[in-house]
């Protein structure tokens, strides 16, 4: 029992007060118990527990056990053990130091004062707690092995397995996988989930493996799926709040991820440069722009000076929560006003990783026709701004070194330190923050493993290049759950729902994963392909479980309402940008312009990825079909059935055009039944029944308006779900 | 209370994790089928039934954008006008938002007078609302946490100084449903005289990361109210129609081996929604209908009230067509635009009190007149309250105050001249009966019927409240 104390004793004062052990300790220990049996218990229930872990817990601070003594209250420890001249309860029951305890009784008796005091200096151990059967309060400022056993932060499982139906059948309680849908659904769903486009080419015969090829060597395959992560990154091109101005070089965040996907850049690569691209490749533009990412959130344009401090908390809490969502899939900002409830994520790891972005701003840059980069100093002043450069290219980035962007402000740009914060109060420092990553996913003794010192002439501090290793580090760091964040998204665009379904919340509040063994063994095939995504596509695709027909199966519905199994699959509605760019697509109208600034002009051409993102002044035609706010990270958007919808498709000027557009491309096919053919075969890669011809001949002949006609057939629940 | 708590709670499948299986609960949403927005059982505007007793069924915000001062409208303060040109000891320079321009003590340059039975004292600014005193109730100890338009905007409208939160609006839409199914559930009406808008402007009316369905949806000012309203110049009528026929047969045609035919139904029943809404809805906008003593009561042909009397009458209209949240922002975007009198505080106090008094009583008597007062909650107040100490400026002003403002409430069940908390003698700081913005909204939601304990919507792990997490309280004593 002694050696048990001792060890409670060492694990919390080391924490908590870095007390000196006596070298009797033992003995003294033992002492003080028979104190507490004798004296102590009786004193303490008697003038302190009323107010401090009965009925009430005034100032936090509870005596009910010893672990809940020793970490003190609101206002810090009070009891040092082996110490009681430095124990501020022994001040305040002597009435040296306010408030007096107890509060509003007579002063104890010189005695109990001495009994209390001798308690203290032999450790002030308990025999057991003053309220029956109380267990102490779990301190969450402290990580320990239990909290690690959590299914997310253990590394990677090894699975054993040949493919994604070994995996699948073996959960799979004795179903199978539904027949494989036909050439032509396939082709359009492929297309679709790859290229947010319809299938173009209607005479390919290449086997599906080659048309797979075809679609991730397209362009169009970075342009569908950097939307994706761009929801993710909350990304827009304005600062939001009052004046919503608009940030003309962010695009290039934009243009960086569609490059990237469409070179398959390794994914960890891809976040190493979209925290520190400047600190790896400080004179490749395309590293720079990568860290528009840090850089996307929200700011004020207006602050004033009692809001200086605050308002660089946010912007610094908006980086790492984003950072924490998009890549980790957790909500590490809660952690910013207390220990998170749910997670083990104290304040101080809060605090120690929000740290890395003490220095980090948005900046613009302009790069050089010789490839020099100068800094481009911007205020809201512009005629204290620089002027652009002919032939230079302005880029936003968002790191460190160059000029900070400016806003109407009474203060700076930051502070050189950032401080552990009680309640998230800029007033209530308690001590500086140093660098430091979350525990639960870090190996102990590691913490110096992922610090990245940048040579001499370095602009930067090194830190978010030092994060960015830890975030990578599959074997000591974050990099397992990096890997299994990012697969499971890939699954979920493919399916429409991820093995963990909550794909920004692996925490506990998050649902766990349906297949575990199945998301491990993707991660850790994605680590094995260096990190591409590419051959992930390929193989999810290939799968059966990918292949499957949508045709309803009420057995499997009611023995697997949640599809957690994966063993048929449910037609999914396409996004507001897929819709508008298939609409564009097969009106043969769609520019296929890549790169640049964007429009906010809902009758431009190009891909809706190119629309520019003005935070005040988002493209209603795709806010009504379910466009998140970029305000925060978002793993997945809801899919509405409104009014607005419908509304947009029978009265928009877009859907009229783009009507008339499919009308000319097959005007002159030939006769109405040809029309009718070719107008199915380019919206839904497939000719229409004998029922379907009949009603559209009916209609033309009738009505007689081909575009009246097309616009019906974009309307059509098969044009804007994939089965 | 129906679970809602799910991002995308529109999928058949989600829908049945929702209801955690139980087979009364589906029927139950499959009963609400009736009058809703998309008129299914996935339809997330499906009306919803309170959690507990309140009595409004609509809300109107008349939204003083700018900040008006309270110690010029409705907090009279005597001791004020004593101490008149004296300095305010420890004043914090840095409270209002030009720490460089403080100057002394200003009493108030309007006459108050005691109105009702209620003795209620307001200024001279009013007097066609001041009428109405025995319905109003005032809270005169609110304060907020934010010295700056944009954070005190967001704090006022979605509870917190940081972007992207859900609005109170999009909170009680998604909370209460829909009873119109003609128009949209929550409204938001700005300054038509092109003087900008509420700074952070659409974020005022944003849903944050509730479903995006649940925002509000902002009238245009000038042109078509909403978009895509109007049929093509291309078609007519009838080929609109012959066109949502084809449209509805041949989606019919696939339905019956899709594993989301309920969604698919839905989809197909949005299309007729969206027909009934293009003559539905520019009906309900068309206020020149009105009768003739309509028209005078709100001074719709009034040269200085008419803009905003069209929107006081728009706004009774809604109501009578079951739109829940109506927000109307009084001034356009800041300083002399809107109710941000830096400077010359009488003058831009008299010009917009002149622009909104008359249509803001006429509100009132129409709504009691209708019998509708008593189920639509109006509400009057700004993002903050303004300084007792003048702005010095050209003429004297008065700079932003976070610490006191007065907030008043009229119909959907409150106490009528009722007045709760007070601010200190000089009207700086809310001293007695201190009421949060979070209280504040604590009690918006109870007015609605919802109790804003349980109002919440699982976001990032966490059951998200409009009303955060310090425990805020419902001011009970307003309601009788």
């Amino acid at each position: 029992m002694y050696r048990l104390l001792i060890t409670l004793l060492i694990s919390s004062s080391l924490l908590a007060m870095e007390a000196v052990l006596p070298d009797d300790h033992a003995q003294r220990m033992a002492r003080g118990l028979k104190t507490f049996d004798q004296h102590i218990s009786a004193i303490l229930k008697q003038n302190c527990l009323g107010c401090h872990g009965g009925e009430k817990v005034k100032s936090d601070l509870d005596l009910a056990t010893r672990e809940d003594l020793l970490r003190g209250g609101s206002h810090g420890p009070v009891v040092v053990p082996f110490d009681a001249k430095s124990s501020s309860l022994i001040d305040q029951i002597n009435h040296v130091k306010e408030p007096h305890m107890p509060d509003g009784k007579p002063k104890l008796s010189e005695q109990v004062i001495a009994k209390l005091t001798a308690w203290i200096n032999d450790g002030a151990p308990y025999a057991e707690p003053l309220i029956a059967g109380k267990k102490p309060k779990r301190d969450a400022s402290v990580v320990t092995n239990e909290d690690r056993q959590w299914w997310a932060f253990q590394p990677l499982q090894k699975v054993m397995a040949k493919s994604i139906e070994e995996l699948l059948l073996r959960n799979a309680k004795g179903m199978t996988f539904s027949p494989s849908a036909d050439r032509a659904t396939l082709v359009r769903r492929m297309s679709l989930d790859l290229t947010g486009l319809p299938p173009s080419d209607m005479s390919d015969t290449s086997d599906l493996s080659d048309l797979l090829d075809k679609l991730l060597s397209s362009p169009a395959y970075g342009e569908r799926w950097a939307r994706h992560w761009l929801d993710v990154a909350r990304f827009a091109e304005s600062t939001g709040f009052e004046q919503d101005y608009d940030r003309p070089y962010a695009f290039h965040y934009r243009d960086f991820v569609i490059k990237a996907l469409n070179a398959d850049m390794p994914y960890d690569q891809f976040v190493k440069w979209q925290l520190a691209g400047d600190e790896y490749e400080p004179s490749n533009p395309l590293a720079l722009a990568a860290t528009g990412f840090l850089g996307a959130g929200v700011f004020p344009s207006q602050i004033t000076a009692n809001e200086v401090e605050r308002t660089r908390y946010d912007a610094m809490d908006d980086m790492l929560s984003t950072t924490s969502s998009a890549m980790l899939g957790l909500t590490v900002g809660c952690a910013r006003c207390h220990d998170h409830k749910f997670d083990p994520f104290p304040t101080r790891d809060y605090y120690q990783m929000l740290s890395t972005f003490t220095t980090t701003t948005r900046m613009n840059v302009d790069v050089h026709p010789d490839g020099k980069i100068t800094s481009a100093i911007t205020t809201m002043d512009k005629k204290k701004s620089t002027p652009v450069v002919p032939g230079a290219m302005r880029l936003m980035i968002c790191g460190e070194g160059y000029d900070p962007i400016v806003m109407h402000t009474q203060g700076g740009p930051f502070f050189d330190k950032t401080f552990i914060l009680k309640r998230g109060n800029p007033d209530l420092k308690d001590g500086e923050a140093t660098q430091g990553f979350l525990q639960v996913l870090s190996r102990p003794g590691d913490g110096k493993r992922w610090q990245w010192q940048p040579p001499k002439d370095a602009k930067t501090t090194g830190r978010r290049r030092s994060l960015s290793n830890w975030i990578t580090d599959v074997d000591h760091g974050a990099g397992a759950l990096l890997a299994r964040v990012i697969v499971n998204r890939l699954w979920q665009h493919h399916f429409g729902t991820g093995i963990v379904p909550t794909s920004n919340d692996f925490g506990k509040t998050g649902t766990p994963p349906s297949q575990p063994e199945l998301l491990d063994w993707l991660a850790g095939q994605l680590i094995a392909n260096g990190w591409q995504l590419k051959p992930l596509h390929r193989m999810i695709m290939l799968s059966q479980a990918y292949q499957q027909s949508t045709r309803l199966d009420p057995a499997k519905e009611a023995s697997d309402p949640a599809n957690a199994l994966f063993m048929r699959r449910v037609p999914q509605r396409l996004e507001g940008e897929a819709i508008r760019d298939s609409m564009l697509a097969v009106s043969g109208s769609l520019d296929e312009t890549m790169y640049g600034a964007g429009t906010r002009d809902e009758n431009s051409k190009r891909r809706s990825i190119y629309f520019n993102i003005k935070r005040s002044l988002l493209i209603g035609s795709m806010v009504a079909f379910d466009l998140p706010e970029p305000l925060v990270s978002q793993g997945s958007r809801p899919t509405t059935t409104v009014a607005p919808q419908a509304l947009i498709l029978m009265n928009s000027p877009q859907a009229r055009t783009w009507a008339g557009g499919l009308a000319k491309r097959i005007v002159s096919t030939g006769d109405i039944k040809q029309q009718i053919t070719r107008a199915y075969r380019l919206c839904f890669n497939r000719p229409p029944n004998a029922d379907e011809l009949a009603r559209g001949s009916d209609f033309l002949q009738q009505v007689g308006d081909l575009t009246d006609y097309c616009q019906v057939l974009l309307g059509l629940n098969e044009f804007i779900y994939v089965n | 209370m129906i679970a809602m708590n799910s991002p995308s709670h529109f999928s058949r499948r989600h829908l049945l994790q929702r209801v955690g299986g139980g087979f009364g609960m589906l029927a139950a949403a499959v009963s609400l089928e009736r009058d809703g927005f998309a008129a299914n059982s996935l339809n997330p505007f499906a009306p919803k039934k309170p959690m507990h007793l309140g009595k409004a069924k609509s809300i109107i915000w008349i939204f003083t954008n700018g900040g008006p001062s309270q110690v010029d409208t409705w907090d009279y303060k005597p001791e004020l006008k004593k101490r008149d040109g004296k300095v305010l000891d420890g004043f914090d320079p840095k409270t209002g938002f030009f720490p460089g321009s403080v100057g002394p003590l200003m009493a108030s340059p309007f006459e108050f007078k005691q109105h009702g039975q209620s003795g209620t004292w307001a200024s001279e600014l009013f007097p066609k609302t001041a009428m109405h005193v025995d319905k109003m109730c005032f809270i005169h100890s609110c304060w907020t946490e934010s010295n700056n338009h944009s954070p005190a905007l967001f704090m006022m409208n979605t509870g917190a100084t940081r972007m992207g939160y859900p609005c109170v609006g999009s909170w009680v839409n998604y909370g209460l449903g829909s009873e119109s199914d003609s128009l949209p559930s929550f409204v938001v009406m700005s300054d038509p005289l092109n003087r900008g808008l509420p700074k952070g402007s659409a974020a005022n009316w944003g849903a944050g990361f509730l479903p995006s369905i649940y925002q509000g949806t902002w009238l245009k000012p000038t042109g078509a109210p909403i978009d895509n309203l109007v049929m093509p110049a291309s078609l007519t009528p009838r080929r609109q129609r012959a066109q949502l026929d084809l449209l509805a047969k041949l989606n019919r045609g696939a339905l019956a081996q899709s594993p989301i035919e309920s969604e698919l139904n839905a989809r197909i029943e949005s299309f007729e929604l969206a027909y009934r809404m293009q003559t539905a809805a520019p009906e309900a906008f068309d206020v020149k209908s009105e009768p003739e003593h309509i028209e005078k009561l709100y001074g719709l042909n009034e040269k200085h009230c008419g803009h905003f009397a069209a929107q006081c009458l728009n706004a009774r209209r809604m109501v009578e067509r079951g739109v829940r949240f109506i927000q109307i922002y009084s001034g356009g975007m800041e300083n002399q635009q809107s109710w941000d009198g830096h400077n010359d505080i009488a003058g831009n106090h008299r010009g917009f009190a002149n622009e909104s008094d008359q249509p803001v009583a006429a509100l009132i008597s129409d709504l009691e007149q209708r019998g509708l007062l008593d189920q639509t909650l109006i509400i009057w107040g700004g993002e903050f309250g303004r300084l007792p100490i003048s702005q010095k400026a050209a003429k004297p002003g008065r700079d932003h105050n976070p610490h006191a403002f007065t907030v008043w409430m009229c119909g959907g069940g409150v106490k009528g001249g009722y007045h709760h908390g007070e601010s200190d003698e000089l009207g700086f700081k809310a001293v007695v009966d201190k009421v949060s913005v979070h209280d504040l909204h604590a009690t918006i939601l109870a007015a609605a019927g919802l109790d804003h304990e349980r109002l919440t919507f699982k976001f990032q792990g966490l059951d998200q409240k409009l009303t955060g997490v310090e425990n805020p309280k419902v001011v009970k004593q307003v309601f009788t």
